[in-house]
């Protein structure tokens, strides 16, 4: 890219003046608003730590009750219906023993697991139709495998071209396919 | 399961004709890419806020909060208002010494603000990763609807999307932000394509929704989206993008431009389509006839190398300059040769004037003389005159253009030779003595020339044979030449390997070298082989091949490569004469031509490649990819993904999961592809064509596409956000403070707690 001149430089410097909103007033936000400092993380660490969450809920209502399960309404504020029912204060007079196991029971059988963002994932494949092989350079049918590499390959042509790659590069063949070898 | 549909066999493209004629295309259309996608300042427009002042408590901004785009408007408009990227770019500028912060397409201006571009979302999900950047583009999207807000708020509803069974932890951090940052009055959270389900009018049906960074599939009964049965398949246009990015680093591994995200994100969208036959389009693909069509060239900015190139008037001066100076050297060297014949001349002269001297004087006066001239006799002199005039003979011969011609040399007679020793003087021994050497000279040449001779008979007489048996017993030679041209192949193709092999550390042949290497360095006290005592090395001529076997580089095979190539050319020189089935196709030069190469075809498509060529070295060819790459929702396994594909997901909500007759009908009756990423040309024939594959013969199977699969889910957001359903289903902020950051209210397009 050419250094711009210093008219262009000048335009171009009032084109990021209009874009740029760090000194546009906002006044929808709240000024006394503060983000906390490690509030970004990735899928990784959120999925992790709703399942072990998940875990530990389940230890406890499994162990000592010490939420109070109910087959109608529950008022521990992660579930509730739209309507939002008022608490039963009724409940808190049963025997909680009872109601605990009645609630192990439901969360075992009768609905199935719950539904979360890992387990909505679908499963692996088991139709055969679906793992066709194809080459790994060209994307064509790829009937044969070369033994040293891996490499799925069309024809001999192919074959000469994978002999022919420098090392490291048909390992990059491989994870394009997902099948390359992990070191842990 | 029924069989529905009978695919016939092709043979596969090696069996294509080989002599097919294959002609050349017409020079190929090219396309291009844009660079970065900046589409130039937006004004804000205030007026969404004036008309929400009317009514406050209805009128909510809706964001469509999308991985790829996020589309952002009020309740009241029928299309977003704005629609951009979650990136944002945020440095503090030092020359100014000020932070600066852009959004969306306003990151992609100039090289700084793309070099600190950060994503909203964390990389190949849905889900929002970085929240800096989340609040930057909400920033953005108030400032540009126009909110004036009040008291630190946005004074107004919010509708946001969030994608199926979000976690926790990312709607309790929205809800931080939306209600602790701006203050919402209240907030809604629905699911996109439940929303663009709802807007295109569906109650019962199976909503396939492919978008950018993922594919779902949600069985819709009596307007509930079933949960429980839903299924997502972590592949989208996202990954799409990053596929085709690994495959084109991999064709091209020495692309001199960079490849960004965004270009492939635009080839993909401009080039890839859905394959109605997968396997059999594929197979026929990289075929030389219509390539041309299938083929699509991408060219990217380049600048070609500048040959000077010369005009007619300045190459004739060059070529005047240069014929000028050639014949100032002749001039000078025909001056030169003057002089020298001149002064050859005069010494010529000089010796025949001494030789007739001589004849006068005494013969002791004569040895005075030859002595002074350092000549040993009369004979010296005579020889030396004799020379002389022979050189100035040809000369002038080549000064007067005269073809020099062979003269017979003068018979030699070599009369001394046959006289006995003892008979002669001193003189005469000496004489004698350089008679004998001069013989041996000639007789020498006669034998050269004999052999040479013998030579030729030889061979013509060899080629005599060949004819002879050519003509009369034509099978065993042209058997015989095959052979030899096989063998030829052959070698030139162990050489090839062993060369290959040589670059390898582990090959056989490369160990063999070092092995010898070895042996050879190694000089102290060896195994001896049995026999041999002392060191023969050098014995045998073949001990020296040894170094010729550790060399490496080009020097050492030079020769034999030539003649390999020379030998193979001969051979098909005469096969092509004489052998009947043996075809100008059939030569190794027309088999290893580009026109047959599938590597040439997959790589370049079916035009020449010229790796001079600047323009050329920055094309892209997509030709396989155009199908390859959209073809993963459906078999998941070529890109590595460990997933059951769209089709075999579809197949087994409605077959497995729903046993009552009456909802896999009602299912069926309506499936709804919504998502960015079904926008591909064939996606929806494609689908309905498979799908109809696992169904009963008679099952009624009705495939619709959303009327606009991007922005339908914004627009059924904000037709719900208009609606009294809205109000119900949002969480105020009181109930906030009250019940926590986690607290959500359930609605029919939105996600349920557990």
């Amino acid at each position: 890219m050419p250094p711009p001149t210093p008219a262009n430089d000048e335009a171009h410097q009032q084109l990021l003046n209009s874009l740029d909103i760090s000194h546009v007033p906002k006044p929808f936000r709240n000024p006394h608003w503060k983000p906390s400092q490690r509030r970004n993380k990735n899928l990784k660490q959120i999925i992790s730590e709703a399942s072990r969450k998940e875990a530990s809920v389940m230890a406890t209502q499994a162990n000592s009750g010490a939420t109070t399960p109910g087959t109608s309404a529950v008022t521990d504020g992660t579930r509730t219906p739209a309507e939002g029912a008022a608490p039963n204060l009724s409940q808190a007079t049963q025997n909680l023993s009872t109601l605990v196991l009645e609630k192990n029971a439901r969360a075992t059988f009768a609905t199935g697991p719950a539904v979360t963002y890992t387990n909505i994932e679908s499963a692996p494949s088991f139709n055969p139709a679906y793992k066709h092989r194809y080459c790994d350079i060209t994307g064509l049918d790829g009937p044969y495998t070369d033994p040293k590499t891996r490499l799925r390959y069309h024809d001999k042509e192919i074959f000469k071209v994978i002999r022919s790659l420098a090392q490291g590069v048909p390992e990059n063949y491989l994870e394009a396919r997902g099948a390359h070898t992990i070191l842990k | 399961m029924t069989i529905t549909s009978v695919q016939t066999l092709l043979p596969g493209r090696i069996a294509a004709n080989a002599n097919e004629q294959r002609t050349e295309k017409p020079p190929p259309q090219l396309h291009t890419v844009q660079d970065f996608p900046f589409k130039g300042y937006h004004p804000p427009q205030p007026e969404g806020w004036q008309q929400s002042q009317a009514h406050p408590d209805t009128s909510a901004i809706v964001i469509d909060n999308g991985s790829h785009l996020v589309k952002a408007g009020w309740s009241f408009d029928k299309n977003p208002r704005f629609a951009i990227p979650p990136v944002m770019s945020r440095y503090r500028d030092r020359k100014l010494n000020r932070q600066c912060q852009f959004i969306g397409y306003d990151a992609y201006v100039d090289a700084t603000t793309r070099g600190q571009l950060r994503n909203g979302f964390d990389p190949g999900s849905s889900v929002v990763g970085n929240w800096d950047v989340m609040e930057g583009v909400l920033d953005y999207l108030f400032l540009k609807l126009g909110v004036e807000g009040a008291n630190g708020g946005v004074g107004r509803p919010i509708l946001m999307t969030e994608p199926i069974a979000n976690m926790p932890y990312s709607r309790k951090m929205m809800n931080e932000i939306l209600f602790e940052c701006y203050s919402a009055p209240s907030v809604a959270y629905g699911i996109d394509s439940l929303f663009s389900y709802r807007y295109n009018g569906g109650t019962d049906g199976l909503i396939v929704d492919s978008s950018h960074t993922s594919t779902h599939i949600i069985p819709v009964l009596n307007s509930k989206p079933m949960f429980s049965n839903t299924s997502r398949l972590n592949w989208g246009g996202l990954q799409s993008a990053e596929y085709l990015m690994k495959l084109m680093k991999l064709k091209y591994p020495t692309f001199p431009t960079r490849l960004t995200d965004a270009h492939m994100e635009e080839l993909v969208h401009n080039h890839c389509y859905v394959s109605q036959d997968y396997d059999r389009e594929l197979n026929g693909f990289l075929d030389w006839s219509g390539l041309e069509d299938r083929d699509r060239v991408i060219q990217y900015p380049f600048t070609e190398h500048i040959i000077q190139e010369k005009t007619e008037e300045e190459l004739a001066r060059i070529a005047e300059r240069k014929k000028e100076s050639g014949r100032r050297l002749q001039e000078q060297a025909a001056k030169m040769r003057l002089e020298k014949l001149v002064k050859k001349e005069q010494e010529l002269e000089y010796w025949k004037d001494l030789q007739q001297t001589l004849a006068n004087e005494t013969k002791k006066e004569v040895r005075r003389i030859l002595e002074a001239e350092d000549l040993k006799d009369e004979a010296a002199l005579e020889r030396l005159i004799r020379e002389l005039e022979k050189s100035i003979k040809r000369s002038r011969n080549k000064d007067l253009g005269i073809e020099e011609t062979e003269e017979q040399p003068e018979e030699m007679t070599f009369p001394l030779l046959d006289i006995p020793d003892d008979q002669l003087d001193e003189a005469g021994l000496k004489e004698k003595r350089h008679q004998r050497l001069m013989k041996s000279n000639v007789d020498a040449r006669l034998r050269a020339k004999e052999e040479k001779e013998r030579e030729k008979a030889r061979v013509e007489e060899e080629e005599r044979i060949d004819r002879e048996t050519r003509e009369n017993d034509f099978e065993t030679w042209i058997s015989k030449r095959r052979n030899n041209r096989q063998a030829i192949l052959q070698r030139i193709k162990d050489r090839d390997r062993f060369t290959a092999d040589l670059g390898n550390r582990k090959s056989l042949a490369s160990q063999m070298r070092m092995k010898t290497l070895a042996n050879l360095a190694s000089d102290g006290p060896k195994k001896r082989r049995r026999g041999g005592d002392e060191d023969d090395f050098g014995a045998n001529d073949d001990d020296w091949g040894v170094y010729r076997t550790v060399a490496v580089g080009e020097a050492s095979d030079d020769e034999e490569e030539e003649d390999l190539n020379g030998m193979l050319d001969a051979v098909e020189k005469e096969l092509l004469e004489y052998d009947p089935e043996f075809s100008e196709s059939h030569t190794l030069a027309a088999q290893s031509d580009w026109k047959k190469s599938l590597v040439h075809a997959f790589l370049r498509g079916p035009w020449p490649f010229d790796p001079e060529s600047q323009r050329e070295a920055h094309q892209l060819h997509l030709n396989v990819e155009r199908i390859r790459v959209p073809e993963v929702v459906f078999k998941p396994s070529i890109a590595g993904v460990d997933q059951a594909g769209l089709i075999e997901m579809a197949a087994d909500i409605i077959n497995q999961r729903y046993t009552n007759p009456a909802d896999q009908a009602r299912l069926l009756k309506d499936v709804f592809l919504t998502g960015g990423n079904t926008l591909f040309t064939g996606f929806d024939e494609r689908f309905r064509q498979e799908v109809r594959g696992f169904l009963p013969i008679d099952a009624l199977l009705n495939v619709r596409k959303a009327s606009d699969p991007v922005f339908d889910a914004w627009k059924g957001a904000a037709q719900w956000a208009s609606g009294g359903d809205f109000a119900r289903s949002s969480v105020t902020r009181q109930e906030y403070l009250e019940k926590g950051s986690e607290y959500l209210k359930e609605h029919d397009l939105g996600n349920a707690t557990w």
